[in-house]
């Protein structure tokens, strides 16, 4: 066990050192100079000099590279080129923000996705398992932000009831919850379509299988038999899946964010982009990939907690 | 007709009428999609403009067509580019197997760190917003994917009696891998590039719609929406059509593989 | 007390089930055999309300008096373990593999019963030595994957009696164990029977299984019972010509060797295979593969006979003799 546990640990940690790799080439080995982004086609070849010093761009790349990730490691980003603080400080005061709506997405989604997934599986082949099949089809199909649009035409252009989008900031509890709601739906709505399928077919699988026979010959109700006995065991292939929807729910949210200017890390990432801000966009795609493959590290583990015989072989 | 799977059908019906629309605007479209004329901004649909005009009095029904023809580049673009090297990649893993196997596999890991959306972000504040960076974006994704499947796959065939006997006879790995391999395998490849079709769609759409994609001019569904949504107010049906498409569009190239992987799932075919 | 009058069950226009006739009373042990697609598991399932949803039922079940034809789920799972409870063929997948077995076990206990925790592990403990379950402290909190077979079907006959069942049906409790253990299972099975007073039947296709086990037996034949009786009468003076085929397609039964001509002799099968069911001649279902080939047979289905108390088959043979 204490083995299995090492390994994985390791390959996690050198996942993560390789995507840092990976961010820091692509970000530095293939630009151009960022002096001249920052400074504009009319500067000066001394300041251009200047402030290739003061950027450390002269240092060779692999030192570059590892002060970086040193500094990272401490919370230090390095300096944001347009708003001019620590890039740290830009992260801080936007992660609150990401982290709500992805929790809240994370967690709709999820209990509208089991729910709706083992039911299904109750009513395989009548109309409850059709509907829930093309809903879910219909679900994968249509884009988030397209929906986010709709449920904004509907809800907020139309009837009113919610806002539109942005965000007001937290000391009102009540109005930052209700800027949440339509962001939170349009994210947990797309997720659940991927996840509610996966939940009914685990469900089906496991419902073919013997033991659910026996549970059902012990006199126990259809009802119990399936959260008690089909439930648990479909879980295990659904926390795969989970882990892999960590990346499509880092997309989500950021896609979200944009669609309804919500002032998190997604929005930070655009902005940085139009403001040709290279050290925060490196810093935020670095922390959205570690958050992917942090995910599924735990899932990993998660997997061998919950199932027995993983346990044993471990 | 009567044995094929009804997401099959219909999934072939959607794909015919989306690619065939899109097919259709390399000669043709009611009118040119670039042409402006604000005096007829936000027209109602008519004989003249079958959906209305944009904000710009462009045709609608010109740039949505427009639109499909640029999607449909980029996917197949996409998946035939990810694709063959995901396969390449995951055929070799599954000849060699060893280190090799375990190399490709821990690469793939590292892909399925990266979101589409997160290496198009990294590609775009490098190299400025661009079709092309989209194109590659959503290109390097489909590769650990392609690899993953093939990789499943083609491991299943190596244990097959009449591989063996192939190596037993002398030939080479690389021989298998074409003759016995791949033509084993591309039921299983074919049904993951239809569906990584429709994702291509959908990131394709996304990336537009986040300014990372298609650049004005040229027309992409994704765009229009994000211009539509500016004006939710004054022209809401703007913000529906290009929606409509994409649904089309995905819905389609899923249930065409949904379908092709009933048709061709062994277990199924068995029972028939 | 359970009675069946008649049960039969369609799917669609096949009957899988024809006219079964059955009476179990506490302490019976009776076994059924059958090959595979002759309705002895269908049977078991209907006595368990567990029958599939396509299979349309007809004829009389009455258990306790209660007639079942408009029993509802909720009925079934009352008498599900209480009055009735099985044991399945296969032991590898038939236990949630999350769950240990000593709360599997308890479970049934737990919601039917209403005992406590410490009751219901108290039960289970004693069930599992009852069973033959060595160590069963410690068994108790073991996973499946970490028994054996054997333990498994035991840890299993420990469910089925949790609730002290009237009836216990074992379907081919023995075909996915080794020789061995399925003699070890069989003679738990009715030294259980016996010591609880408790009804048995034993499904299976092992008719030195069944000898051992059971006092009656039923032959059972593509959904109808072909012939009845006490177990040893049947076995050694079979009436009906599927019992007699049956009973010598057994390998020990063959006699092994060579015969006059130097041939070496073959084990005698009966010619032919079970028929789909929706493939089935009109008539005797066995016509066509049996030796004896009267006029009536593609015709007219035999009526069960009753040539003593408690034994009869189902045979134009029989009816031909009594006309004589």
């Amino acid at each position: 066990m204490a083995y299995f546990l090492f390994r994985r640990t390791l390959g996690f940690v050198l996942t993560l050192l390789a995507v840092s790799l990976v961010v820091f080439a692509v970000m530095n080995v293939l630009p151009g100079d960022p002096a001249l982004t920052i400074l504009g086609m009319d500067a000066s070849d001394d300041a251009l000099a200047a402030l290739r010093d003061q950027l450390g761009l002269n240092e060779p790349i692999v030192a570059r590279y590892l002060s970086w990730v040193w500094n990272a490691l401490q919370g230090d980003f390095g300096l944001s080129h347009s708003f001019r603080v620590p890039v740290a400080e830009l992260i801080a005061e936007r992660l609150p923000m990401t982290i709500s709506l992805a929790v809240a997405g994370m967690l709709v989604t999820l209990v509208l996705a089991l729910s709706l997934g083992i039911t299904a599986a109750a009513q395989h082949r009548r109309a409850g398992d059709w509907g829930v099949m093309f809903l879910s089809q219909l679900g994968i199909a249509v884009p988030a932000f397209w929906l986010s649009i709709l449920l904004v035409m509907l809800f907020a252009v139309k009837l009113r009831w919610l806002p539109p989008g942005g965000f007001a900031g937290w000391s009102d509890p009540v109005a930052a919850i209700r800027s949440l709601i339509l962001p939170t739906v349009a994210l947990a709505l797309v997720q659940s379509a991927v996840l509610a399928r996966v939940t009914r077919s685990s469900a089906l699988e496991v419902m073919r299988q013997d033991f659910v026979r026996t549970a059902r010959a012990s006199g126990l109700s259809r009802r119990r038999v399936l959260w008690r006995h089909v439930l648990p065991n479909a879980l295990v292939p659904i926390v795969t899946i989970v882990g892999m929807q960590f990346a499509a729910l880092v997309t989500g949210t950021i896609v979200i964010e944009n669609v309804f200017y919500l002032p998190g890390l997604g929005r930070l990432i655009f902005q940085s982009i139009a403001n040709r801000d290279l050290p925060t966009v490196q810093a935020l795609v670095m922390l959205f990939a570690a958050i992917v493959v942090t995910a599924n590290f735990v899932v990993d583990l998660l997997y061998v907690v919950i199932d027995p015989r993983l346990k044993a072989r471990a | 007709m009567r044995g094929l799977p009804a997401n099959f059908l219909l999934g072939a019906v959607l794909v015919s009428v989306v690619v065939g629309i899109a097919a259709l605007s390399l000669i043709w479209t009611p009118h040119d999609p670039q042409t402006m004329s604000i005096s007829t901004k936000f027209a109602p649909p008519s004989m003249e403009h079958w959906l209305g005009t944009d904000q710009l009095g462009r045709d609608v029904v010109a740039q949505l067509m427009a639109a499909a023809r640029n999607s449909m580049t980029v996917a197949l673009v996409a998946v035939l580019l990810g694709g063959s090297i995901g396969v390449a990649l995951g055929l070799l893993a599954s000849a060699l197997g060893g280190w090799v196997e375990d190399g490709v596999m821990r690469l793939a890991d590292l892909g399925f760190a990266f979101p589409a959306l997160l290496f198009a972000i990294m590609l775009a504040a490098v190299f400025g917003p661009s079709l092309t960076n989209a194109v590659m974006a959503i290109s390097f994704i489909n590769i650990p994917i392609f690899a993953r499947v093939t990789r499943a796959s083609a491991n299943q065939i190596w244990t097959r009696d009449y591989v063996a006997a192939a190596r037993a006879a002398g030939r080479g790995r690389f021989a298998i891998s074409r003759d016995h391999i791949l033509p084993n395998i591309a039921a299983a490849i074919i049904v993951q590039a239809t569906i990584e079709f429709a994702v291509a769609i959908l990131a394709e759409a996304a990336l537009s719609y986040l300014g990372l994609g298609a650049q004005p001019p040229a027309s992409s569904w994704g765009r229009m929406l994000s211009e539509a949504q500016t004006l939710m107010y004054f022209a809401p049906q703007l913000a529906i059509y290009p929606g409509l498409c994409i649904v089309t569009a995905v819905l389609g190239f899923g249930l065409l593989g949904d379908g092709l992987r009933d048709i061709t799932d062994p277990r199924l075919v068995r029972a028939r | 007390m359970i009675e069946l009058t008649n049960l039969s069950a369609h799917f669609g226009e096949a009957a899988a089930l024809r006219d079964a006739n059955l009476v179990i009373e506490r302490g019976d042990r009776l076994g059924i055999v059958g090959e595979s697609g002759s309705g002895k598991t269908l049977l078991a399932l209907c006595l368990m309300g567990m029958a599939p949803d396509s299979a349309r039922l007809t004829g009389r079940l009455s258990i306790d008096g209660q007639d079942m034809a408009s029993a509802t789920e909720r009925d079934w799972q009352r008498l599900r373990s209480r009055r009735v409870a099985m044991v399945f063929q296969e032991p590898m997948a038939a236990l949630n593999p999350l769950r240990r077995v000593g709360d599997t076990v308890m479970e049934p206990m737990l919601l039917h019963d209403g005992l406590t925790r410490r009751a219901a592990r108290a039960r289970a403990l004693s069930l599992f030595e009852e069973v033959g379950i060595p160590d069963p402290d410690q068994r108790l909190r073991q996973f499946p994957h970490e028994m054996s077979g054997g333990q498994r079907q035991r840890v299993l006959i420990a469910l089925a009696l949790a609730c002290n069942p009237m009836l216990l049906i074992a379907d081919e409790p023995t075909t996915a164990l080794d020789a061995n253990v399925a003699l070890r299972i069989t003679d738990l099975l009715q030294r259980l029977a016996q010591e609880r007073e408790m009804a048995l039947i034993f499904i299976s296709h092992d008719l030195a299984a069944v000898a051992r086990a059971t006092q009656d037996i039923v032959v059972m034949y593509a959904g109808d019972m072909v012939e009845r009786g006490p177990t040893a009468e049947v076995l050694s003076a079979p009436v009906h010509p599927y019992t007699k085929g049956l009973l010598g397609a057994r390998p020990d039964a063959a006699v092994a060797g060579r015969d006059a001509n130097g041939k070496r002799r073959r084990l005698p099968t009966i010619p032919g295979s079970v028929p789909p069911l929706h493939g089935l001649p009109e008539g005797c279902r066995f016509a066509g593969r049996c030796p004896v080939e009267l006029p009536q047979c593609a015709t007219q289905r035999p009526v069960f006979t009753q040539t003593d108390v408690g034994r009869g088959a189902a045979c134009h043979l029989l009816t031909e003799a009594h006309h004589d």
